[in-house]
């Protein structure tokens, strides 16, 4: 269990530092700021550091510390390690890097070093090399990046897997940016020990994560059965989004025979991926969409979906990406037809997608979409509302926010433009219906809502 | 013999890949759905098994020297007698002697010719991270050309063999064009369910490949087989 990486009653920072600049500095302020726990800095350098009684050695500490955070040079590290061990202490997360990623013998000598203390005393290890923990619930955070640099997000419900520190920080900066709440991020470097599969696994049971967003390079040798093991069991309560780096094919495996010259190190991925029930995003732009419809939509129950619209082209457009994607464009039924043809005036068009055309106001909308959204036969709605359209001035955005939670299916937006059109989005964004600058980005986004739902529901 | 005695025998000789019949023995145990084979030594021999195995017989010399059987002339097909299929066995020792004269000759491999259906590839490899991994794909082009083949990590269920089929691009080729009836793809997925039951119980087994598989309207069957062998 690693629980006590994210829920600690005490942390120890070996290798805390008031100097300017010092990763042991950023640190101690980021638990200062925000952890309800003791805090012990360890540092032989100093009496009192930041206002607390600063310890000589992790056995002068007057308790095993929950959990302890290490950046003193690599070097140094296994004596600290074995110190902790004595001490009690089960969870460490080691900052520092120097190990096996410096390609060096001295580097993967001191990592097998890390590998043995861990194994001789049951301690379990995030790390070494890696930004660690920012977890927005306990106040936990080893992100050593001080906040006028990254800017933390609100809390909330985003859990985040990483196996890049640098993209974990820029995705926790792009999220604080816009206003998305996340619970826990973890990037776990050089992962000796805790890796994608244990986190997988507490995700599983943490009930502050309702999403999670994953960047991965690759597993651990042999680690792959386990990994769609503790995916399945994950995506039964929550969805998985994850961005696979490193798609070109490994070329060094021996092409012993056909299939082994075929089974590309991403092909197998993309496989496993699949089996897992995974949703896999293709680039930076999906992740973020993706999550934001995970983040407010409720699930699919089929693929129909009807396009509303004030502009003719959008609506084209939106039809050819949403079947690109998969999805089924019914034709308007006769009685539906009947229904629409006594609201509206004789030039707009009642074929899905269905066209108000351009002298359309926000009532012609609501009235329609009273009509569309209460249905059976329909699985989610994509409002495309252009707002260079005079007769656009907001109710509309007011009768979505209301409707998504009334109606209980997806309600998304499509919205292109400049000044006005990033006011609707924002006022439509606040009230949790995602709005997508672009038709192929929206029907993306949706698709991976749908594989969700029947992902669900083949677990329910 | 059972695959791991077959295995063990290879491996204690020092081969790493199986003999041809060995190959169909082990895929044959697991219910693999391939043709009957027997190895002959002699002309003679293959002359009295020949109404048996059925005809047309196709005839390979079975060597674990020899790589590339029709370059040392290996290879015979369409025979359609016993006394075609037993002269063809006396030629062949005689020319891969004379062709290969350092190569260990095992005998004669004869099957009956499986008639021409929709070739289909299955393989399977193990993989570092992952373990046993089974492919699919259309043969030909399909594989060497456009790479058009779909993975999945063992085990595999017969849902997960489905999918896989359908995930081809290729995979309309399956539905029946040009006339062609649609393949049995629950045939195919069997086979792809035990090709991963198979790499799962054998560790020492590093890949195999089911190469051509004919499948039909109504079945499929393993034409080829070649398994290679990994010391643990």
């Amino acid at each position: 269990m690693i629980d006590k990486f994210f829920n600690p009653g005490s942390v120890a920072i070996i290798g805390a530092s008031d100097k300017p600049g010092k990763v042991g500095k950023v640190i101690l302020e980021n638990f200062l700021k925000k952890f309800n726990g003791k805090i012990y800095p360890v540092n032989p350098n100093y009496d009192v550091i930041m206002g607390l009684k600063c310890y000589k050695s992790v056995s002068e500490l007057p308790e095993a510390p929950d959990l302890a955070v290490i950046v003193i040079p690599a070097p140094g590290v296994p004596s600290v390690l074995e110190e902790l061990g004595a001490k009690g202490t089960r969870a460490v997360v080691i900052i520092s890097g120097g190990f096996r990623e410096t390609n060096t013998p001295q580097g993967e000598m001191l990592e097998e070093k890390v590998k043995e203390i861990a194994g001789k005393y049951g301690i379990r290890i995030i790390g070494p090399n890696c930004i660690g923990i920012f977890d927005n619930w306990s106040g936990v955070d080893t992100f050593f990046l001080p906040d006028e640099k990254m800017k933390r997000p609100p809390k909330g419900h985003v859990g985040f897997i990483s196996q890049s520190g640098a993209f974990a920080s820029a995705i926790i900066d792009w999220m604080a940016y816009n206003n998305i709440g996340v619970s826990r991020a973890v990037s776990y470097g050089n992962k000796v020990d805790v890796d994608d599969v244990d986190l997988l696994r507490f995700f599983t049971e943490d009930d502050k994560t309702k999403i999670v967003l994953m960047y991965m390079e690759g597993l651990k040798t042999s680690r792959g059965k386990e990994f769609i093991k503790a995916a399945r069991e994950l995506v039964k309560v929550k969805p998985v989004v994850i961005y696979k780096a490193g798609k070109t094919s490994r070329g060094s495996m021996a092409a012993a025979s056909h299939t082994a010259a075929l089974a590309g190190d991403y092909s197998l991925y993309r496989s496993a991926i699949k089996q897992a029930g995974l949703i896999e995003a293709e680039s930076f732009d999906e992740i973020m969409d993706i999550a934001k419809v995970f983040l407010t939509q409720p699930l699919m129950n089929g693929n129909r979906v009807y396009v509303v619209t004030d502009a003719g082209g959008v609506g084209v457009m939106l039809t050819d990406a949403l079947t690109t994607q998969g999805f089924e464009m019914p034709r308007t039924p006769p009685d539906l037809k009947e229904e629409l043809r006594s609201i509206l005036p004789a030039h707009c068009i009642v074929e899905n997608p269905i066209d108000l055309t351009g002298d359309t106001d926000d009532e012609r909308y609501m009235k329609v979409l009273e009509k569309i959204l209460p249905r059976n036969d329909v699985d989610a709605v994509v409002v495309v509302a252009l707002p260079q359209v005079p007769g656009i001035r907001g109710l509309l955005a007011d009768y979505l926010i209301e409707s998504k939670n009334k109606y209980g299916k997806p309600i998304i937006a499509v919205a292109i433009g400049g000044e006005e059109a990033k006011k609707i989005s924002l006022k439509l964004e606040s009230g949790g219906i995602p709005v997508f600058e672009s038709p192929e980005r929206a029907a993306k986004a949706l698709k991976a809502l749908y594989t969700y739902s029947m992902i669900k529901k083949r677990c329910d | 013999m059972t695959p791991r005695e077959i295995i063990e025998n290879a491996l204690n000789e020092g081969r790493t890949k199986l003999l041809e019949h060995e190959a169909f023995q082990v895929i044959k145990y697991y219910g693999i759905n391939s043709p009957d084979v027997v190895v002959v030594r002699n002309g003679e021999e293959a002359k009295s098994l020949a109404d048996k195995i059925g005809y047309p017989v196709a005839l390979k010399i079975v060597s674990p020297d020899i790589s590339h059987k029709s370059d040392v002339g290996g290879v015979k097909l369409n025979l359609k007698s016993p006394e075609e299929v037993g002269r063809a066995v006396d030629e062949m020792l005689k020319t891969v002697r004379s062709k290969a004269p350092y190569a260990r000759l095992v005998g004669v491999l004869m099957y009956r010719m499986a008639p021409q259906g929709l070739e289909v590839i299955i393989g399977g490899v193990r993989d570092g991270i992952f373990g046993p991994v089974v492919m699919f794909g259309l043969g030909g082009i399909f594989v060497e050309v456009l790479k058009d083949v779909s993975f999945r990590v063992s085990p595999i269920r017969m849902e997960d063999a489905l999918e896989m089929i359908r995930e081809i691009k290729s995979y309309k080729i399956l539905e029946g064009y040009r006339g062609q009836p649609p393949v049995n793809k629950e045939a195919i997925a069997e086979m792809i369910v035990k090709t991963s039951k198979l790499l799962e119980e054998n560790p020492e087994i590093e890949s195999i490949d089911l190469n051509p598989v004919m499948a039909y309207p109504d079945s499929a069957m393993a034409v080829d087989a070649r398994i290679i062998l990994k010391k643990l």
